[in-house]
């Protein structure tokens, strides 16, 4: 960097310093409530105890930071996640019935009793009986 | 013991201990709160955004990184400040789309509900006081012109500046608030002045 740079560099910094103490008044409040926000989550214990949660809390705005940020990817995330469950489900409930069906026939298929017995009304009446006696 | 004790540390930091304790961590951010928010908005350009990145920035600090060394807190927090403008933009290119289908639903009226006449307020400044207004008139066009001459630089090159001859770290410590390499600051420190002062020529600022 040469010395010229440097020069023009210095002769910049007093005006942007004057662009800054010259800040509205609303501006300067509000940094100075954001500042005694993050100052409070310091002293807060819960912050020690989950600090993840009070995290998550504070970016939906619960823990009295309006975050609009949050709120979208709160939405997003429970959008995703219904997706998600929506789709996933079907595949499930599919699956879950494909496996009842594959045990009941591997059960029918490795007893000694011929499947047709099964469709016998009269051998169906005589299984209910003798579980009834 | 000997900490490494950063050149911009220097400009405020006398008398903080090596833990940083709650006045120190309340003092330091008042120190920077100002200079952050300007920063933020020569970046996004819009006082919310601005104020948002900059309360972001704030409990990031506090929540994560109060338990460091005072003399760490000025780096950490220019980090923390340059990670939490460019988590700005990539929320607002993702939130675009959205914005663009969505914003035939918007109330036009909504912008005026949040009408603040305490922001159209100047603060108190002693700077200025005993200034003479046809001075601090000219003072506050230059300051305009060098406002809008940063607004116009690129992102890089406009944090680079910022950082290494505002906020008066250096190179090192630039480099590694940028997360680039210290000869890639010299480059945009280099081309950032060159074009601030072709700019400021242009518009009849004498530097």
């Amino acid at each position: 960097m040469t010395s010229r740079e440097t020069e023009i560099a210095n002769k910049i910094k007093p005006y942007l310093d004057q662009a800054t103490a010259d800040l509205k008044a609303g501006i300067v409040y509000r940094l100075q409530l954001a500042r005694a926000d993050a100052l409070a989550r310091l002293s807060d214990p819960q912050r020690i105890v989950a600090p993840v949660l009070a995290h998550a809390l504070a970016g939906a705005g619960i823990a009295g930071r309006p975050s609009p940020r949050f709120s979208f990817r709160l939405w997003l995330a429970i959008a995703v996640f219904a997706i998600v469950a929506g789709f996933g489900w079907q595949p499930w409930r599919t699956f879950q019935d494909t496996r009842e069906f594959e045990e009941l026939d591997a059960q029918i298929l490795s007893s000694d009793l011929p499947i047709d017995a099964y469709l016998d009304r009269g051998f169906q009446n005589w299984l209910k009986a003798s579980f009834e006696r | 013991m000997g900490v490494y004790q950063p050149a911009y540390n220097r400009r405020f930091s006398t008398g903080y201990s090596e833990l940083a304790s709650q006045q120190e961590i309340s003092a330091f951010l008042a120190e920077v709160e100002r200079r952050a928010f300007k920063q933020a908005m020569y970046a996004v350009r819009d006082d919310e955004a601005a104020l948002d990145v900059v309360q972001d920035a704030m409990l990031k600090l506090t929540e994560k990184y109060a338990e460091k060394p005072a003399a760490e807190l000025p780096m950490l927090f220019q980090r923390i400040l340059q990670n939490t403008i460019h988590d700005h933009f990539r929320r607002q290119k993702v939130r675009t789309t959205w914005t663009v289908l969505l914003s035939a639903f918007g109330e036009k009226g909504e912008k005026d509900e949040d009408y603040d006449p305490l922001e159209t307020l100047p603060a108190k400044s002693d700077s200025n006081a005993a200034i003479d207004p046809a001075v601090a008139l000219e003072r506050g066009q230059i300051v305009g012109l060098i406002e809008q001459a940063l607004a116009r630089l690129p992102a890089r090159q406009r944090e680079a500046f910022l950082l290494r001859y505002w906020e008066e770290l250096d190179v090192a410590e630039t480099a590694a608030a940028m997360g680039c390499s210290e000869g890639s600051v010299k480059t945009h420190c280099s081309r950032a002045v060159r074009a601030l002062a072709e700019t400021l020529s242009a518009k009849g600022v004498k530097l």
